[in-house]
C-alpha cells in the first residue's frame, strides 16, 4: 500500500517512540549506575542492509554508529535467511563494528508476514567482563586480549530458547557473574522490546508500508542535511588536538582533521593522525564515526532524525593503522580519550563555518574504578572537568566534556557508602582553574576518597599534562591530576593512566579534574 | 449536612465548587487575582453561595488546591535560603546533577541547568555520620549553631535549610543543630532534611529540604492570610490542602512542608477522575486532559491516583517524563503525570524538506487559533477539527467566534499548498499527528509502566480532550471512553472528593531476607503508626510498600505489601517483587534481591457523594445535521437535552459544557443519570 501522510507520519513516530522505549528498558533493567543514571544505552532500528532507521535520542549518543557498523558483521555469520523469530545475536568484537570488550552489542531480527523485515539493536557498557582490570578499566592495556573476553558474532538465544553455553562464557570471565548477566539480560529486554513494539506496527500498517516509510524517512533526512550545509559557508578548514599519553609510553598523540564543505557535501578527513598506540587510547572504526557524527551534528539542526539517509551527506574518512582506525589487536578500552579529541579536532575545524561555535577545549571525564582485594566487589566512578568558554560566555563548570549528557552520572554519595567500604572526605570545585579570557573556562572539581579495606584503584583521564587549551586568545584550564594519600599524609603522584594502584585500609585517592579552556583575551570587554 | 467548598486556583482561572450530599454541584468559574489570590477565591466562594442560597457558616469543610509553590519557583520569590552541609560539600549541591538531555547535548553553548537555580548561599558544619549511622565525626552543636545564625544573617537570608550526610540513617546531628538554632534564633526558618522527608541520596534530600525553606515562610504567610480572609467572611470550616498525591493535608503540614503540595492542581484532576471512576464502578481509568497549550496523561489504579517518588521541579525530557538531573529534584509522593505540548493550540509546520509537525510551537491563548480572528496565522490542531466539522462555527464563549473561513485559509496556506494535498487531508494528518503524540504520553504512562491499556477507560477532560479522545483510545484497543459532566471544573470537583493523607519515609539497605524481613516490618509499624498520629481517625486505609531492587541495582522499584491487616511472608514479598520487575523491565529479576526505602500512606476512606442526577428539560433531545470535513454526516446533539439513559450512534458531535464530544463512526454513546457521557466502542462480537 502507498502510505499517505497520516500513515507515514504515525509510523515514524511509532519507530521513533518504540527506540526511545527500549533504551529506556536497558537503562531501568541494567545493573550499572552510569547506565542508570545517564541513560548510557542506545537502542536502534535497523533495516534489512544494516541501514539506521530509527535511534533512541533521550539515551546515549556514544554508540550512534557502532550497531550500523556491526549487523554486516553478525549477518556474514548468520545471514539473514537462516535467522528464525526469537532468534538473538551479540557480539563486542571491536574490529567487527564494535568499541571495546566491554560494549555488548545485541541484536535481535524483527519478524512480519512470516519473514526478517527490521533488526533491533541494543548496545551498553556492561559490568566486567574479565581482562586485566576490573570493570574494563585496564588503562595500561596494550592488546584487546588484556582488556576481556572477545566475543566474535554468537547467538545469545535460538528461536527463543537460551543458548546456555554462550551464557556460561560470559559469566565465568566476569569477576561479577551476576551484575553481567544481568547487564546482557536488560540488553536482550530491550531488544526484544523494540522487536515487539515495530512487529505490532507491521501487524497494524503492513510490513512492505512501513518499509516504504522507512525508506523514505532515510531520504527526508538526507534532504534535510543537505538543505543545511547549503545554508554553510564553502570551505576548507584543519583542527587538530593533542593527546597526553596512551599510559605506556611517554609520547603524545595528535589527532587532525581536514574538514570540507561543498555545496551540499561535507567531508572529515583525519589523514596526517598519529598511528596507532601502542596503550589502548586506540578508537575503533565505528566509535571514531560515531565521535565525527556528533560533531558534525553539533552545526546542523538538532531536529534531524539520526539515521542512515542523514549520513549520505557525510563523508569520513579515517586512516588505517591510525589511533582513529587502528588495526587488530591494538588495545581500544581507552578510546574515549581520542573519541573526544575527534569532536574537539571536528569542532575546531567546522568552527570555521559558524565562528559563533568556537569554544575552547574541555577537560575530559575522569574515569576511576576501585574494587576489592579480600572480597569482590566494584565502584565504577566519574569526574568532569570544565567545559571550555564560548564566544558568549563562560563554560560550565565540571560537567565535560560534549556527547556525555553532563553530571547526572556522577553517582550519589549516600548510596555508594551505603554499599561499599568507601567514605568520601570532600568534593570541592577547584578554584582558578578555568582558563581566563573575555569569558573564562568551567571549574574543575576534586574528590577525596578513603578506602576502608584493602583496594585496588584503576585510573584513566586526559588533558592534564596538555590542559585544555584556549580559544580566540583565551588562556588553557588547569591541567588535573590522580593521586594517592597514604593514612600518613603522604601524597604520592599517579599517572594519567594507570592500574593496579594498591590501597591500604586508610589511604585516599585525590581525583582532580582539568579546568576547560577560556575563550578570548583576558581584559577585552565582556 | 456537611457541605464542602472545592477551590482550585489555576494560572487564568479559579474554580469554586460547593458540593452537598444528594444536590447538583454549584460551581463558578472566575478569574485568577495573581496579585492576591485570596481576592478572586473569596469572589468565587460567595458567588457559589449567593446561588446555593447558603450561608457561609453552613460550609462544613473548604478544600484548596493551589499553584503557590510552583509559581514562586518559576517567579523566583522564594525567600533567600543558606543551606547547611557538612564540611567538605559545600558545593556539592550547587554542581547539581547537570544533564543535557536530547537535543541539547548538540547546543555547545548549553548553560546549566541546576533547575533555573541562582546562587546558593552555603555554610559547613564540621560533622560527619557514616552510612551506618555511625559518628565519625562528632558534632558541636552549640558553636555550630551561632556559626550558621551568623552566615544567616551575613548573607541575608531567613531561612535555613540543613541536609548533613547521612542524617537519614541517623538524624541526631541535624536535630542537635535545628534544636540550637530554633532556640537561639526564634526569627529564622529552620527545615531539616530528616523533618522533611528523610530518604538516602544527599542532593535530592539536600534539594527538598532547600526547596521547603525556601517556599515556607510565603507558603505560611499565604494560608494564614487566606484562613483570616474566610473568617472576615464568615468561613469557620476546617481548611486543606491539595498535596501533589491526591490526598489533602492540613494547612501547618502544608506550611512546614510546602513542597508536597507542587503538582496540587495535577492531583486534583487526576484524583477527579478517580471519583468519577468509581462512581461508574470503574477501579481503573486513564486520565487523559487536553487543553490549549499541552496534553496530560495520569493513571488511576485500584481508585488510587498513581504516584511517582522521582519528580524533578522543573525538569525536562522526551514524552513528557522530565529526566533525572533536569530539574530539582522533590522527594515525596507526586502524582505521576506526563505533559506534552499538544493542546488545540499547538501549531502545524511543514519544514523545508517537506514533513509535517505539530507543535512544540503553540498559538497559546493570545492571538490563538487562526479561527479565533484574533491575529492568529498558523493553522493549529483547532483549526483542523473546525475545518473537519468537529468544532462548530460560530459563537464559542463571551468572547470567541469560530471563523471556518480563517482556519481553511490558514491550513490551505501552511500545510495543504505545500504539500499537495486538498484541505480536509491536510486537517486529517493534523489530527492524526497530534493523536500519535498523545498515543505516545498514555504509552509512556500503561504500556512502559507495565500496565495494559486495553483494559482501561479513557476519562477525557479538559476544553479539547473530548474531541480527540474516541480516537486516541482506538489507537490502543481501548473500547470505553468516559466524558464526565462538569468536566470544565473537573479538578475542583476532585478536591471536595479526596481524603485527608499522611506519607512517611524511611530509608535502610538491607538484603531481602528471613533474617531482616522483621526488621523492615518493623519500620513499617513505625511508620504507620507516625501516620496514625498524623491522621487520628479511626478507619484509615494504610498503604504499605517498600523500595526494593536486585543488589547491585542504582534503581529500586516500589513494591506494594498490600494493607496493614495482612500477614506477609518473604515468599510473597519477592513474588510481589518479581511482579513487579517483570512489569517494570520485561524481564525476570535473577539474583538477590534488597530492601532499601519502606513507606507508609495513610488516608481516610475516599468521600463519596452518590450521583445526583441532573435536571433535563422535559422537551424532545435537541439535535441538528452537520456534514463532516470528511463528507460523512454526523447528528449533533445539545447535551444538556439529553436525558438519563440516552443513547447515541456515531458518528455524531454531543456540544455542551465548555467541550465536544466527538463519537466516531463504530461508536456508540450513552448518558448516565449525572449526565456523564460514556463513549463504548462496537466492536465485533
Amino acid at each position: 500500500m502507498e502510505p499517505d501522510i497520516v500513515a507515514t507520519e504515525v509510523i515514524r513516530a511509532g519507530l521513533v517512540a518504540a527506540a526511545e522505549e527500549a533504551s529506556f528498558v536497558v537503562v531501568k533493567a541494567s545493573h550499572s549506575t552510569f547506565i542508570q543514571e545517564g541513560a548510557d544505552a542506545c537502542a536502534a532500528l535497523l533495516d534489512l542492509e544494516g541501514r539506521l532507521v530509527a535511534q533512541s535520542t533521550a539515551t546515549s549518543l556514544l554508540h550512534s554508529a557502532s550497531l550500523r557498523c556491526t549487523v554486516p558483521h553478525l549477518l556474514a555469520r548468520f545471514p539473514v535467511e537462516s535467522l528464525s523469530p526469537g532468534d538473538v545475536l551479540a557480539s563486542n568484537d571491536t574490529y567487527g563494528g564494535g568499541i571495546h570488550a566491554n560494549d555488548i552489542l545485541v541484536v535481535t531480527p524483527v519478524f512480519a508476514e512470516g519473514r526478517p523485515v527490521f533488526f533491533a539493536g541494543t548496545v551498553i557498557h556492561v559490568a566486567d567482563v574479565g581482562g586485566a582490570a576490573a570493570g574494563g578499566l585496564a588503562s595500561v592495556a596494550t592488546d584487546i586480549f588484556q582488556e576481556g573476553l572477545q566475543l566474535p558474532p554468537v547467538k545469545l538465544y535460538e528461536a527463543g530458547r537460551p543458548v546456555d553455553f554462550v551464557w556460561e562464557i560470559l559469566g565465568a570471565n566476569s569477576r561479577l557473574p551476576d551484575k553481567v548477566l544481568g547487564d546482557v539480560r536488560a540488553l536482550v529486554a530491550g531488544a526484544s522490546t523494540l522487536a515487539t513494539r515495530v512487529g505490532e506496527l507491521c501487524d497494524k500498517w503492513g510490513a512492505e508500508t512501513v518499509t516504504v516509510v522507512a525508506d523514505r524517512w532515510l531520504d527526508y533526512a538526507e534532504r534535510r542535511v543537505r538543505q543545511e550545509l547549503t545554508a554553510l559557508p564553502d570551505g576548507e578548514w584543519t583542527g587538530s588536538f593533542e593527546i597526553d599519553t596512551d599510559g605506556v609510553t611517554d609520547r603524545t598523540y595528535v589527532v587532525t582533521v581536514h574538514a570540507s564543505i561543498t555545496g551540499d557535501r561535507c567531508t572529515l578527513d583525519f589523514s596526517g593522525t598519529a598511528a596507532q598506540a601502542a596503550g589502548a587510547i586506540n578508537s575503533s572504526y565505528s566509535q571514531s564515526l560515531s565521535g565525527a557524527i556528533f560533531a558534525f551534528r553539533c552545526f546542523i539542526d538538532p531536529t534531524i532524525p539520526m539515521n542512515e539517509g542523514s549520513l549520505r551527506p557525510l563523508t569520513v574518512v579515517f586512516p588505517e593503522g591510525s589511533i582513529v582506525n587502528p588495526r587488530r589487536p591494538a588495545a581500544c578500552g581507552g578510546r574515549v580519550v581520542t573519541v573526544t579529541a575527534i569532536i574537539e579536532a571536528t569542532i575546531g575545524a567546522l568552527a570555521g563555518a559558524r565562528p559563533e561555535l568556537e569554544v575552547g577545549a574541555s577537560g575530559l571525564v575522569h574515569v576511576f574504578t576501585l574494587s576489592g582485594v579480600e572480597r569482590p566487589w566494584l565502584a565504577l566512578l566519574y569526574e568532569f572537568g570544565g567545559l571550555g568558554a564560548r564566544t558568549d560566555g563562560d563554560g560550565p563548570d565540571a560537567t565535560g566534556a560534549y556527547f556525555f549528557g553532563g553530571r547526572s552520572v556522577v553517582p550519589q554519595i549516600e548510596p555508594i557508602e551505603a554499599s561499599l567500604p568507601v567514605r568520601y572526605e570532600s568534593i570541592r570545585l577547584i578554584e582558578g582553574s578555568g582558563g581566563a579570557g573575555r569569558h573564562r573556562g568551567g571549574a574543575g572539581v576534586e574528590h577525596v576518597i578513603e578506602v576502608l579495606e584493602p583496594t585496588v584503584a584503576s585510573v584513566r583521564g586526559d588533558r592534564m599534562t596538555i590542559p585544555p587549551a584556549g580559544r580566540g586568545g583565551g588562556e588553557p584550564g588547569l591541567g588535573g591530576s590522580f593521586a594517592v594519600r597514604r593514612a600518613d599524609g603522604r601524597l604520592e603522584p599517579l599517572r594519567t593512566k594507570q592500574s593496579g594502584i594498591a590501597l591500604s585500609a586508610g589511604d585516599a585517592l585525590v581525583v582532580r579534574t582539568s579546568g576547560g579552556g577560556g575563550y578570548g583575551a583576558t581584559g577585552a570587554d565582556r | 449536612m456537611s457541605t464542602i467548598l472545592g477551590v482550585d486556583v489555576g494560572g487564568t482561572f479559579t474554580d469554586v465548587v460547593l458540593r452537598r450530599p444528594g444536590v447538583v454541584p454549584v460551581t463558578a468559574k472566575v478569574l485568577t487575582t495573581p496579585a492576591d489570590p485570596v481576592e478572586g477565591i473569596v469572589r468565587g466562594i460567595s458567588s457559589v453561595l449567593d446561588r446555593a442560597g447558603l450561608e457561609p457558616g453552613a460550609v462544613t469543610e473548604l478544600v484548596h488546591g493551589t499553584t503557590l509553590a510552583t509559581n514562586a519557583v518559576l517567579q523566583g520569590t522564594t525567600a533567600p535560603v543558606l543551606l547547611v552541609t557538612t564540611a567538605g560539600f559545600a558545593d556539592l549541591f550547587v554542581l547539581g546533577r547537570s544533564a543535557r538531555v536530547e537535543d541539547e547535548r548538540f547546543d555547545l553553548r548549553h548553560g546549566d541547568h541546576r533547575g533555573g537555580l541562582g546562587p546558593v548561599a552555603i555554610a559547613e558544619v564540621v560533622e560527619r555520620i557514616g552510612a551506618n549511622g555511625e559518628v565519625v565525626i562528632a558534632l558541636d552543636a552549640g558553636p555550630s549553631a551561632a556559626a550558621v545564625a551568623a552566615a544567616a544573617d551575613h548573607c541575608g537570608s531567613s531561612s535555613i535549610a540543613v541536609c548533613l550526610l547521612h542524617s537519614w540513617a541517623n538524624p541526631s546531628h541535624e536535630r542537635r543543630l535545628g534544636a540550637e538554632l530554633r532556640a537561639a534564633r526564634p526569627d529564622l526558618h529552620v527545615s531539616l532534611s530528616t523533618e522533611v522527608w528523610p530518604e538516602l541520596r544527599e542532593h535530592d534530600r539536600a534539594s527538598t529540604t532547600f526547596l521547603t525553606a525556601a517556599l515556607a515562610p510565603s507558603m505560611s504567610a499565604y494560608l494564614d492570610g487566606l484562613a483570616a480572609a474566610l473568617a472576615d467572611i464568615g468561613i469557620t470550616a476546617p481548611l486543606w490542602v491539595m498535596d501533589s498525591a491526591g490526598g489533602l493535608i492540613p494547612p501547618h503540614v502544608a506550611a512546614a512542608r510546602p513542597v508536597l503540595t507542587v503538582e496540587s492542581g495535577g492531583s486534583a484532576g487526576v484524583r477527579a477522575v478517580a471519583e468519577l471512576a468509581g462512581e461508574l464502578g470503574l477501579p481503573e481509568a486513564i486520565a487523559f486532559d487536553m487543553g490549549g497549550t499541552t496534553a496530560k496523561v495520569g493513571v488511576v489504579i485500584d481508585g488510587q491516583v498513581t504516584i511517582t517518588h522521582d519528580f524533578q521541579l522543573g525538569g525536562k525530557g522526551s514524552f513528557g517524563v522530565p529526566r533525572a538531573g533536569t530539574g530539582l529534584p522533590i522527594k515525596g509522593p507526586v502524582v505521576d503525570l506526563c505533559e506534552i505540548s499538544a493542546g488545540g493550540g499547538s501549531a502545524a509546520w511543514v519544514d523545508a524538506a517537506g514533513s509535517l509537525h505539530v507543535g512544540p510551537r503553540s498559538a497559546g491563548a493570545v492571538p490563538g487559533p487562526a479561527a479565533y480572528g484574533r491575529g492568529g496565522t498558523a493553522p493549529t490542531v483547532t483549526d483542523a477539527n473546525v475545518v473537519l466539522g468537529v468544532l462548530a462555527e460560530g459563537e464559542l464563549s463571551d468572547q470567541v467566534t469560530i471563523d471556518a473561513g480563517l482556519a481553511r485559509d490558514a491550513i490551505d496556506r501552511e500545510v495543504a499548498g505545500p504539500l499537495s494535498l486538498d484541505t480536509a487531508s491536510a486537517a486529517r494528518a493534523i489530527r492524526a499527528i497530534a493523536i500519535a503524540k498523545m498515543a505516545a504520553a498514555i504509552g509512556m504512562m500503561t504500556v512502559q509502566r507495565g500496565i495494559d491499556p486495553r483494559r482501561l477507560p479513557l476519562v477525557a477532560t479538559g476544553g479539547a480532550g473530548a474531541m480527540h479522545a474516541a480516537e486516541l483510545a482506538e489507537q490502543f484497543g481501548i473500547t470505553t471512553v468516559v466524558v464526565p459532566a462538569l468536566a470544565g471544573v473537573a479538578s475542583a470537583l476532585g478536591l471536595t472528593s479526596a481524603p485527608p493523607s499522611s506519607e512517611h519515609v524511611r530509608s535502610l539497605p538491607l538484603s531481602a531476607s528471613e533474617e531482616h524481613l522483621p526488621i523492615a516490618l518493623r519500620i513499617i509499624a513505625d511508620l504507620t503508626e507516625a501516620g496514625s498520629a498524623a491522621l487520628p481517625v479511626d478507619d484509615l486505609v494504610v498503604s504499605r510498600s517498600i523500595d526494593m531492587r536486585l543488589r547491585g541495582q542504582a534503581h529500586s522499584i516500589r513494591v506494594d505489601l498490600g494493607p496493614s491487616s495482612v500477614e506477609i511472608d518473604l515468599p510473597t514479598v519477592l513474588e510481589r517483587f518479581a511482579d513487579s520487575y517483570r512489569n517494570t523491565y520485561g524481564v525476570a529479576p535473577v539474583g538477590a534481591a534488597e530492601f532499601l526505602t519502606y513507606r507508609v500512606r495513610v488516608a481516610t476512606p475516599a468521600r463519596r457523594f452518590p450521583a445526583v442526577h441532573r435536571d433535563v428539560p422535559a422537551d424532545r433531545p435537541r439535535s441538528t445535521l452537520r456534514t463532516m470535513g470528511t463528507g460523512e454526516e454526523a447528528i449533533v446533539w445539545s447535551w444538556e437535552s439529553l436525558p438519563a439513559d440516552f443513547e447515541l450512534v456515531g458518528p455524531a458531535l454531543v456540544e455542551g459544557g465548555d467541550t465536544t464530544v466527538h463519537i466516531p463512526a463504530q461508536w456508540t454513546a450513552a448518558v448516565t443519570a449525572a449526565g456523564h457521557i460514556v463513549l463504548r466502542h462496537a466492536t465485533p462480537a
